[in-house]
C-alpha cells in the first residue's frame, strides 16, 4: 500500500441554514450531522494506523480549528473504545459544542468564512507535507500522507470573496489536494462547483438526508490512489461563471480589462484595479450594442457616448 | 566587473561547512552587487566590497549545551528562506503586465559546454529552463512563449511563440537536437525574436529572456541599431550571463527596462532566471503602459463564461467543427457548443474564456499583505500560529546575530488582521496560498 492519507473535514456551521435544515422535510439536525459525520472520520482512521484527520469550522465571519485542539487534552482512557477514536469524538465533540456556546446573536447575511476555513486547512497540509527535520537525523522521517479535503456546504455562494477562494483552489491543486464537496442543502454553489473541477474532487448534492452516511462511505471514504479505480461522482455540467470586480454579482458575459484582467459587469471608464483608462471608442462599441439590444441585461446604463 | 573569483573565495566556498550557508552568502553578495555593481572598493577592508559579505561562517555556527549543531542549522535555514522572501516581496506595484508575450533566447554556443558549473552550462540551462518554463505557465497562463537558440552565428528558431506549456518544454527535451556548436550572435537572434513579436497586440507585453554563456558576439551589422529598434518597439531585453559582465549587454537591459545578472553558481543562476517568473512591475511613470493609458489605448473586451459539458452529456454538434461529441462548452450569449476555450464564438463572435483562467492570475494584483516580524511580545498574543495551530515555541531563540525581518519569537503578524503566524505558514501564505488566513 502506498502513503498514508490525511482528511481534512471543513464544516460550515452557519446557524440559520441548519435550522432550516432541522425543519425541512426529512430533517437533519445538526447533532445528527455530526454523528454521522463522526462515523465517517472513524472509519476513515480505522482504515489505516497512520491515516490522519483535521477538522476545521466555518462560522459568519470567523473560522476555528475544530480538531486535533490546539492544546493537549487528556480523554480517560476507556477499554472499549480504540483510543483514537476516543480522542476525536471527544476533542471534536468538545470544541463544536464550545464554539455553538459561543455563538452570539449574528447578522443573517453574513456569509460564512468559508475561506479563512479553507485557508488553514491548506497551511495544516502543507504543514503535513513539509515536516520539521526530525531530531536524530539518522531516522527516516516519515511519508508524508496524501491529503484531501471534504467541505459540507450549507449555504450559498459567497461571491464576495471570488479571488481568495480561487487561490484556494489553485493552492489546492499545487498541493495535489482534491476538494470534495458534500451539498446538503439545495443552494447554488458554481464555485465549488469549480473547485471540485479544477482539484479532481468529487460533488455529491445529497437528495436523500436519511442516508447520509452511506452516501459519505460510497463517494467520500476512498482515498485519492484509489479512486482512480473507482466510478467516484463527478459533476454532469460545470459553471464558469465568475464574479465580477465592482459589484461581486456572478456574470456570465463580464468585461475585462485588457491589462489587468479585471472581470466588470457593465462598461467602466476607468479599471477600478490598475487605472487604466479605456479608449472611447471601445465604451462606444459596447454602448451601440446596448442601444441596438444585443448586449446581456448586466450591461445597461454607465456608458454615455 | 563582476566580481572575481579569485583563489580566497574559492577555498573558503570549497571548505564551506553548509549548503544553507553558501544560499546566504550568494543573496548578500548580490545584494552588495546590484547596489555597486561589485564596482566599489571596501574602504575599510581595502579589498572588493563582495569580499566583506563572505562572513566566515564557521565563528557565526555555535553550538548549544548538547553540543549539537541541529538549532544553529536550522536557524540558518529559517534565515535563508526569510530572506528569499524579503527580497520577494515589497510594496505591491499599481500595474503589473499580466498577458505576456516572452521569446526565450539560449545560447548554443561552445562556451556552453564549459564546465564551470555541473554538470555543464548546457545540461544545467536545459534542466533550469524546464523548471522555468514550468513555473512561468504556472504563473502566467495566459502568456505565450516561444525559444531561439544561439549557434553557429545565426538564430535557429526551436519553438514558435505558444501558449501551451507542453510545447515550449518539448524544445528543451532532447539534448540532441540542441547541441551547442560555433559562435553565438546576438544581433541575429534579437531580430529573429524581434520579427516574432512585431504582431502581437499593444496591451501585452513583449520580452526578450537570454541566456548568455558566451563572452563574444558575432553579428552582420551593429548590435546598437537593433537595441534601437527594441526601444522602439517595447521589448524588454533580460539576460542572465554565465561568464562575466559584458558592457554592451549591460546597456542592452538598461536601455530596453530589462534585468541584468550574471550568475556566480548554480544556486545563483537559477535565483537570477526565477526572478523573472513574475510579471513585471510597471513603476515608472513614463512606462508604455502608463503611456498607452494616458491617449485611452488600453481596450475593455468583452468575455464569455461558459458551462462544461460533460463527457456523459448527450452528443450534440459543435459549431467549430460540426462533429458529434459529447463533451463542449456551451458560449452564454447563443448557447451555441465549442469544443475548445479559449475562442471566439463561431456564432456571436464573443470571447469564450475560462474564468479560471482569469483568476490564475489574480494574486499579483491583489497580494496578501506582508506580515511583520514580531520583536517583543506583551503578554497577550495567542499561543499557537493562527493558521496551522503549531504552538509557537515559548522560548525565544537568541539569535545568532540581529536581522532583519526576523522574529526571536518565530511569529509574524499580519499588519491587517493581527494575528500571528510562524515563518513556515508565513512563506506558504506568500508563496502559494496568496491569501491572509486570519482575514479571508
Amino acid at each position: 500500500m502506498s502513503s498514508p492519507s490525511h482528511l481534512s473535514l471543513i464544516l460550515d456551521l452557519t446557524p440559520v441554514p441548519w435550522d432550516a435544515l432541522s425543519h425541512s422535510t426529512p430533517p437533519l439536525r445538526l447533532k445528527d450531522f455530526l454523528a454521522q459525520a463522526l462515523v465517517f472520520i472513524n472509519a476513515h482512521l480505522a482504515l489505516r494506523n497512520e491515516n490522519s484527520v483535521s477538522v476545521f469550522g466555518a462560522l459568519p465571519g470567523r473560522s476555528m480549528i475544530l480538531y486535533p485542539p490546539a492544546g493537549s487534552t487528556q480523554v480517560e482512557a476507556d477499554e472499549n473504545t480504540f483510543h483514537v477514536f476516543g480522542q476525536v469524538d471527544e476533542g471534536f465533540m468538545r470544541s463544536v459544542e464550545q464554539e455553538v456556546e459561543d455563538l452570539q446573536e449574528v447578522e443573517e447575511d453574513v456569509p460564512p468564512a468559508l475561506v479563512g476555513a479553507l485557508t488553514k486547512s491548506l497551511c495544516y497540509i502543507n504543514r503535513l507535507s513539509n515536516p520539521p527535520p526530525p531530531s536524530n537525523p539518522s531516522e527516516a522521517p516519515p511519508p508524508p500522507p496524501h491529503s484531501r479535503i471534504l467541505l459540507f456546504s450549507v449555504s450559498p455562494d459567497a461571491s464576495v470573496a471570488y479571488i481568495p477562494f480561487m487561490n484556494c483552489i489553485f493552492s489546492a491543486q499545487k498541493l495535489k489536494v482534491a476538494i470534495d464537496v458534500c451539498k446538503l442543502d439545495e443552494s447554488e454553489v458554481i464555485f465549488l462547483h469549480q473547485a471540485c473541477h479544477l482539484t479532481g474532487g468529487a460533488f455529491v448534492p445529497i437528495t436523500q438526508r436519511e442516508a447520509l452516511l452511506q452516501y459519505l462511505s460510497m463517494c467520500f471514504l476512498s482515498e485519492t490512489e484509489t479512486r482512480k479505480t473507482l466510478a467516484v461522482p463527478t459533476l454532469d455540467k460545470v459553471d464558469f461563471r465568475a464574479a465580477c470586480f465592482c459589484h461581486k454579482e456572478i456574470v456570465d458575459i463580464g468585461y475585462v480589462c485588457s491589462v489587468c484582467l479585471s472581470i466588470f459587469c457593465q462598461p467602466v471608464l476607468e479599471c477600478s484595479t490598475c487605472r487604466t483608462k479605456f479608449s472611447p471608442d471601445t465604451l462606444l462599441r459596447f454602448g451601440n450594442m446596448n442601444l441596438n439590444g444585443h448586449a446581456h441585461t448586466h450591461s445597461n446604463g454607465t456608458v454615455t457616448a | 566587473m563582476p566580481p572575481r573569483r579569485d583563489a580566497d573565495f574559492n577555498i573558503s566556498d570549497d571548505s564551506e561547512p553548509e549548503d544553507d550557508e553558501l544560499d546566504e552568502d550568494y543573496n548578500a553578495s548580490r545584494t552588495i552587487r546590484t547596489k555597486g555593481k561589485g564596482k566599489g572598493k571596501g574602504k575599510e577592508l581595502g579589498a572588493y566590497a563582495w569580499e566583506a559579505s563572505y562572513k566566515r561562517s564557521w565563528d557565526t555556527v555555535q553550538e548549544d549545551e548538547a553540543g549539537s549543531l541541529q538549532a544553529a542549522v536550522q536557524d540558518l535555514v529559517a534565515r535563508s528562506k526569510r530572506r528569499r522572501c524579503a527580497c520577494s516581496w515589497g510594496d505591491a506595484p499599481i500595474r503589473r503586465t499580466i498577458i505576456r508575450h516572452m521569446m526565450f533566447l539560449v545560447d548554443l554556443s561552445t562556451a556552453m559546454m564549459d564546465r564551470d558549473m555541473r554538470p555543464s552550462r548546457f545540461d544545467l540551462t536545459l534542466s533550469y529552463a524546464r523548471e522555468f518554463v514550468s513555473e512561468w505557465f504556472d504563473q502566467n497562463p495566459l502568456g505565450q512563449m516561444g525559444v531561439v537558440g544561439m549557434r553557429n552565428g545565426v538564430g535557429e528558431r526551436i519553438g514558435d511563440m505558444s501558449g501551451n506549456p507542453q510545447d515550449v518544454l518539448k524544445c528543451f527535451l532532447d539534448k540532441t537536437l540542441l547541441e551547442p556548436a560555433g559562435e553565438p550572435s546576438l544581433q541575429n537572434s534579437i531580430e529573429m525574436a524581434r520579427a516574432s513579436m512585431n504582431h502581437l497586440p499593444t496591451h501585452s507585453s513583449r520580452e526578450i529572456l537570454i541566456i548568455f554563456g558566451s563572452l563574444t558576439t558575432v553579428d552582420p551589422g551593429n548590435l546598437l541599431d537593433t537595441v534601437d529598434a527594441c526601444v522602439r518597439d517595447q521589448i524588454r531585453i533580460s539576460i542572465v550571463a554565465l561568464s562575466a559582465e559584458m558592457k554592451v549587454c549591460r546597456d542592452m537591459c538598461e536601455r530596453t527596462g530589462g534585468v541584468f545578472g550574471v550568475a556566480l553558481n548554480e544556486g545563483h543562476y537559477k535565483d537570477l532566471l526565477f526572478e523573472l517568473v513574475p510579471p513585471p512591475a510597471d513603476k515608472s511613470p513614463v512606462s508604455r503602459l502608463a503611456a498607452q493609458a494616458g491617449e485611452g489605448q488600453s481596450e475593455l473586451m468583452q468575455m464569455g463564461f461558459p458551462t462544461r459539458l460533460p463527457a456523459t452529456a448527450p452528443p450534440s454538434l459543435c459549431v467549430c467543427h460540426s462533429r458529434l461529441r459529447s463533451e463542449g462548452y456551451i458560449c452564454p450569449r447563443c448557447n451555441s457548443k465549442v469544443c475548445d476555450v479559449p475562442t471566439d464564438c463561431d456564432i456571436c463572435g464573443l470571447m469564450i474564456v475560462s474564468s479560471p483562467h482569469l483568476a490564475r492570475s489574480y494574486h499579483h494584483l491583489f497580494p496578501a499583505p506582508a506580515y511583520k516580524a514580531v520583536l517583543e511580545l506583551d503578554g497577550k498574543e495567542a499561543s499557537a500560529c493562527h493558521a496551522c495551530s503549531l504552538p509557537f515555541p515559548t522560548t525565544a531563540r537568541a539569535p545568532l546575530q540581529t536581522e532583519e525581518g526576523m522574529s526571536p519569537h518565530g511569529r509574524y503578524r499580519c499588519p491587517k488582521c493581527k494575528h500571528d503566524f510562524d515563518a513556515e505558514c508565513d512563506l506558504f501564505v506568500h508563496d502559494v496560498l496568496h491569501v491572509c488566513p486570519g482575514c479571508g
